[in-house]
């Protein structure tokens, strides 16, 4: 059974048609990497696939591990073990990063009927996480994303991705707004989640990420569908030739 | 509806004509009854009383409560504090000159006219002594019997002290403080939920130099009124911050004026609400700064969340400048929650009440800044 199972979806937003029919399917241990121009749909797969309100699917199903996910909340769907790595990053003034990555652990220890995890124990893998990613302690106090960088922004979705240890990690343009440094401690982080019993989406306009995280298979989202599929050497192609050569 | 009119004359002429069982006559009635008979008592409308229905008060603190008990025994607290703070009752004579020299100086009855009504009515009162020096154990100013409460608490120059102030329970409680040169003053005060109707009154004067600190958290009760003056000579310092939280049908009313009255003084206000149910709030935060008070430095943000669309704030900044060379910085705003920011904590899992409840902790927080107060409004972690 696919990890995620995207069957005929149909998607608009304010009355205008974004996905017009779209299959796609992620095994456990695959990294998928979702292409296309702007304007194709890309982010527009990535929020609604993880219940963002202001979408309305008009036609199709997403499921994952066969639980469809068509009716099921946000917090539902990560509660399923999605999670969507923002494009944009909402900044929340006042609520420290440390208070608000624990809320998050604690809903999903909640929801699998266990315990919170200890505070020292979930410290000190918040701090390890965030080490990984060069983010020093001060950083975890400081508001949820408030007068973060572009980059610290990116790496606060990883840091999330990394101790929520999601089943399907979605990452919205995750590489953008990176410089090349921030790019491979991101990359460094997705490698180190991916496991055979995870997957990974990638969302994104260049292929530049797609060097440090390798992908098994790439597709190409124009139109609102998905018009070819490959391996990584579709994203060479693409990043030698552009999108002019894909006919929809 | 009760006719706050009515009710207002009515009460002026009982305090105009009649000797109630009010507290001893420790000081001459006249004053406040001429201060009542020549500017009147506040109505429903005028200008200071237009979101808050004082009909209300009148009838539930001065005529339909009369028959209650004033407070028992038991719910009485007391002002308590280091052992070298003098805490004495209005009435014994080894206070009568500090109460002489500074009661009633801290607010004009002109603006402030429910003070008159106050000393007529009094049932308790106290008189704290702050000497010299840093006061590591606090001055508390605990729940206190009897309906109209006057406190006053002189700090001596040079001395630092913290007053914890729980305020409920009454139907108006005066409280001055005159700070000396150089002192400091730490007020925490806590206002926790009711079903009353509460109007509060707290006159400072700061003296050169001094600095009043004010963190206010509030609940809010069937009617909760808080009238805040404070006065700073040169170089003195005001620091408000206040944070409240609206449920149900609750009435909340902040009125803080902050009056610059010569050169060199720093005052910031900092106003954080949530509302929700069908509360109201109100908060007129003003800035009065005389001729003359150049080099003034003062500031007011003022920030609410509606957390319900049946909810209502009026919030409206006052700024009255009469000097030229000063710094004065004011901002208002209402709003909602984040729906973004909501959306986001629901992706990671976080379902929707908890969601809330996180941003509305991180707002409030900025505000509420110590444990008991945050506690006082639900916020802790």
């Amino acid at each position: 059974m696919s990890l995620l199972s995207v069957r005929g979806l149909r998607v608009e937003a304010a009355g205008e048609p974004i996905l017009n029919g779209l299959d796609l399917d992620v095994a456990a241990g695959e990294v998928h990497a979702v292409m296309g121009p702007n304007g194709a749909g890309k982010s527009t797969l990535a929020n609604v696939l993880a219940g963002h309100p202001g979408f309305d699917v008009t036609a199709g199903s997403m499921a994952m591990a066969g639980e469809d996910l068509g009716e099921r909340s946000p917090e539902e769907r990560a509660h399923l073990g999605l999670f969507l790595a923002f494009q944009y990053p909402v900044e929340i003034p006042g609520v420290s990063n440390m208070e608000f990555l624990k809320a998050a652990v604690d809903a999903q220890a909640k929801q699998a009927g266990q315990e919170a995890p200890p505070a020292v124990d979930f410290i000190r893998r918040t701090r390890q996480a965030a080490d990984q990613l060069g983010l020093d302690a001060a950083f975890l106090k400081r508001g949820v994303n408030e007068g973060f960088s572009g980059g610290e922004k990116k790496r606060n979705e990883i840091l999330q991705m990394l101790l929520l240890a999601p089943k399907l990690a979605v990452l919205d343009e995750t590489d953008s707004g990176l410089d090349i440094d921030a790019l491979k401690v991101v990359a460094d982080g997705i490698n180190a989640f991916r496991s055979a019993d995870n997957g990974v989406l990638l969302v994104t306009h260049y292929q530049r990420l797609l060097n440090y995280v390798v992908p098994d298979h790439v597709h190409v989202l124009a139109g609102g569908r998905i018009v070819r599929s490959g391996d990584s050497s579709l994203a060479h192609r693409l990043e030698a030739e552009g999108y002019a050569w894909i006919d929809g | 509806m009760p006719g706050s009119t009515a009710d207002a004359t009515a009460l002026a002429q009982r305090l105009l004509h009649e000797d109630g069982p009010g507290y001893a006559s420790w000081r001459g009635r006249r004053r406040y009854r001429q201060a009542i008979a020549n500017i009147g008592l506040p109505q429903h409308r005028s200008e200071a009383w237009r979101h808050t229905n004082i009909g209300r008060w009148y009838q539930a603190a001065c005529v339909a409560s009369e028959q209650q008990a004033a407070g028992t025994a038991d719910e009485a607290g007391a002002v308590t504090g280091p052992a070298d703070v003098q805490v004495a009752d209005f009435g014994e004579a080894e206070v009568q000159a500090l109460a002489e020299a500074h009661l009633g100086t801290t607010v004009a009855l002109a603006r402030q006219p429910l003070a008159a009504v106050n000393a007529l009515l009094l049932e308790t009162g106290f008189v704290a002594h702050v000497p010299p020096g840093t006061h590591s154990e606090p001055v508390r100013i605990g729940p206190l019997a009897g309906r109209f409460q006057h406190l006053l608490v002189v700090v001596a120059a040079g001395a630092e002290v913290t007053l914890l102030e729980e305020a409920a329970g009454y139907a108006h409680r005066f409280v001055e403080i005159v700070i000396g040169n150089g002192a400091r003053v730490e007020h925490r005060r806590r206002q926790a939920g009711s079903t009353t109707h509460e109007c509060s009154l707290l006159g400072v004067r700061v003296a050169e130099h001094g600095r009043y600190a004010l963190a206010q958290s509030c609940r809010g009760a069937a009617l909760r009124r808080n009238d805040v003056e404070i006065q700073l000579a040169g170089g003195a310092e005001a620091t408000v911050t206040s944070a409240w939280r609206l449920a149900e049908e609750e009435h909340l009313d902040n009125q803080v004026a902050v009056h610059h009255l010569a050169p060199g003084g720093r005052s910031r206000q900092t106003y954080r609400g949530v509302v929700g149910g069908q509360a109201r709030a109100i908060i007129d935060g003003h800035i009065h700064i005389a001729a003359g008070a150049n080099g003034t430095d003062a500031a007011l943000s003022t920030k609410n969340l509606i957390a319900d669309s049946r909810a209502a704030v009026f919030a409206k900044p006052v700024l009255e400048i009469h000097a030229s060379d000063v710094r004065c910085a004011h901002g208002a705003t209402v709003g909602t929650l984040d729906e973004a920011a909501i959306h986001y904590l629901r992706s990671r899992g976080i379902d929707e009440r908890a969601a809330r409840e996180l941003l509305v902790r991180g707002f409030l927080r900025e505000a509420a800044a110590d444990a008991e107060g945050q506690a006082l409004l639900g916020l802790a972690a």
